[in-house]
């Protein structure tokens, strides 16, 4: 038997979310989106609210919620805005490698504090030269002693400026090896703010690794385990990913639905004209259609399944109905669609991203192809 | 420091705007921050700059506004008392704190060497404070005169619709003539500077008291004083 509803837990954390939303995200999008600052009050009521680190296991403190929750909860703070809604999920990213691979005494050292107060952390793999291609990464790890000396340059680090540690893929040789490294380690230069396309109120730097040492006890699984691990995040983070991309849809569908509904034109409400009304259908059923693909990669994370392919399809998929929602929902709205005093051009803004971060739609579709190409036939 | 001043003071009128005013959005014609409690029962506002007749609803926290038809016949008189009548305060207040603070400092000075060097312009005192009473009596004066001209204004030009520009206007306008009327108050009662030296008493307990005083109305006045004309420009020429 299949069960499309949410459970009451479920629906406890979505009525949560949406109420957060309301009153701490939407109202105040404009503003970060205009000033770029970083959302540090409302990232203070969304942990006190119990929305940051869901992923950390109970035994560290963390709720341990399940991605497809997970999902849920994200959908709903990126329907008020996708850039507040990654800084409060952007922990999760840099998290997972440990919570995956980590060892006891590494969780304890790095996940519970995040438990108890308010921290960030980031995920330091893209490099200039290293971007959908991660295998490229340059930063080198040279073994002294006990010790780790990392000497390279991460590029466009989500909460990069404000991260108490970094997750950091890094060559030991030619092995890619994953390390967690504090951010007051000597060495570590944070760059300015990057001025991009949307999103503004999420922070993402470059950092830069001069001889930072890392203690043997801070490296990730076995040295050459870093691909992987790296990978492996990405199946469980994706699922979130094309749900913020679902919130944005979901604020498209709303905004255009809402303006339809009341703006006349010729003497009749825009919505009773049919290029206006098969937009709004098709939006709606694109987010369905999104939704499930992203329920069911989640679904299956839980469940221990490998998911890259539904993670890859749903990232994809949700990102370019974003993409496409947002851009109606402005072509709905007409010139007001363009101004920014509406909320419409800020989602064309931000659903971009969706389209390049976390992997590009170009490498979900390789990845997709790559499993296709291991199955005789497809069922 | 300036930076740091500039964004403090944005800080705290987007705390107050947002305590007292609720969810604001920009009005979609003319860019006029409008807050969303005055839109009526139906959820309909006008927008006192430009007219844009607006309806508001609340999509998931953010604040959509359809412009559904222009007032363009506003009541809009030839020649419009409230910002003609505004200049006059606004323009002797700052005159009448400057001179005060001429006469502190006066005073201040009046005591120590300097002031040896000084004494011809502090043997001007009297007539600087006969002054400043003057430019308060005329500014607060005329700010009476202002303040019914804007009620005025707000009857006929604005209709009488809530508008929160409208309600800071009036309830600063009542703080500026009480902060005025107490800085007259205690000039004209001979409080503040001495009828002879025309300096204040900085050694009598009760002469700086009410010096303190004196001056901390002037100060909270002209902050109250440049917040009117501030919003009142925004009525008057959009954001």
């Amino acid at each position: 038997m299949m069960d499309f509803s949410p459970s009451p837990e479920q629906q406890e954390r979505i009525e949560k979310a949406r109420a957060f939303t309301r009153e701490w995200i939407s109202p105040n999008a404009a503003r970060y989106d205009r000033s770029g600052e970083f959302p540090l009050d409302i990232c203070r009521e969304a942990f006190k609210q119990g929305l940051m680190n869901p992923h950390i296991p109970r035994e560290y403190g963390g709720l341990a919620e399940p991605v497809l929750d997970h999902c849920m909860v994200m959908e709903e703070l990126c329907t008020g805005c996708s850039g507040i809604g990654t800084v409060i999920d952007a922990n999760g990213l840099s998290q997972f490698p440990v919570i995956l691979a980590g060892t006891d005494a590494q969780k304890r050292r790095f996940l519970a504090p995040m438990t108890e107060e308010l921290m960030f952390s980031a995920y330091a793999v893209t490099e200039p030269e290293a971007g959908s291609d991660v295998s490229r990464v340059k930063t080198s790890a040279v073994k002294v002693g006990t010790d780790y000396v990392l000497n390279g340059v991460k590029w466009w680090i989500t909460s990069g400026s404000v991260a108490s540690w970094y997750f950091v893929l890094a060559r030991v040789g030619e092995e890619p090896t994953g390390f967690i490294v504090p951010a007051d380690s000597p060495g570590i230069v944070r760059g300015p703010k990057e001025h991009n396309l949307g999103q503004h109120a999420s922070n993402t730097v470059r950092v830069t690794f001069e001889d930072v040492k890392v203690p043997e006890a801070y490296r990730l699984g076995a040295e050459g385990d870093g691909f992987n691990i790296a990978m492996s995040t990405f199946n469980h983070t994706r699922p979130g990913v094309a749900a913020g991309a679902n919130g944005i849809t979901k604020a498209a569908l709303n905004i255009g639905l809402s303006y339809a509904k009341r703006r006349r034109t010729f003497d009749k409400k825009l919505i009773s004209y049919q290029g206006i009304s098969f937009k709004l259908a098709e939006m709606m059923t694109r987010l369905d259609a999104a939704r499930a693909l992203t329920y069911k990669s989640a679904w299956l994370c839980d469940r221990g399944v490998d998911n890259a392919r539904e993670a890859a399809q749903a990232k994809w998929f949700a990102a370019d109905v974003a993409m496409h929602a947002a851009i109606e929902c402005a072509q709905i709205l007409g010139g007001y669609g363009y101004t920014n005093e509406m909320p419409a051009e800020k989602l064309i803004r931000d659903a971009k991203i969706y389209q390049i971060y976390e992997g590009a739609t170009e490498i979900q579709k390789m990845i997709i192809v790559a499993k296709l190409l291991r199955m005789k036939e497809v069922f | 420091m300036i930076d740091i001043l500039r964004k403090l003071i944005e800080r705290t009128s987007a705390k107050l705007m947002r305590r007292f005013c609720g969810r604001t959005f920009a009005c979609p014609v003319c860019h006029l921050v409008l807050a969303a409690i005055d839109a009526n029962g139906n959820g309909l506002l006008v927008c006192p700059v430009c007219g844009a007749v607006l309806e508001i609803e609340d999509v998931y926290g953010h604040i959509v506004p359809v412009v559904l038809d222009m007032e363009l016949h506003r009541p809009q008189p030839k020649a419009r008392l409230h910002p003609l009548a505004t200049h006059l305060p606004i323009g002797l207040f700052p005159f009448a704190l400057l001179g005060a603070a001429v006469l502190l400092l006066a005073s201040v000075l009046a005591g120590t060497g300097i002031g040896v060097t000084l004494a011809g312009a502090v043997q001007g005192a009297p007539v600087l404070a006969d002054a400043v009473l003057v430019l308060l009596v005329v500014s607060v004066g005329s700010a009476l005169a202002t303040f019914a001209s804007g009620l005025w204004d707000w009857s006929f030009r604005y209709r009488r619709r809530p508008y929160w520009q409208i309600r800071l206007k009036i309830a600063f306008s009542a703080a500026f003539l009480a902060l005025g009327g107490l800085a007259i108050a205690l000039h004209a009662a001979g409080l503040v500077f001495a009828a002879g030296s025309g300096l204040m008493e900085l050694g009598s307990p009760l002469g700086v008291l009410a010096g303190l005083l004196y001056l901390g109305a002037l100060s909270v006045g002209m902050v109250v004083l440049a917040t009117l004309g501030h919003v009142g420009g925004t009525l008057v020429f959009g954001r």
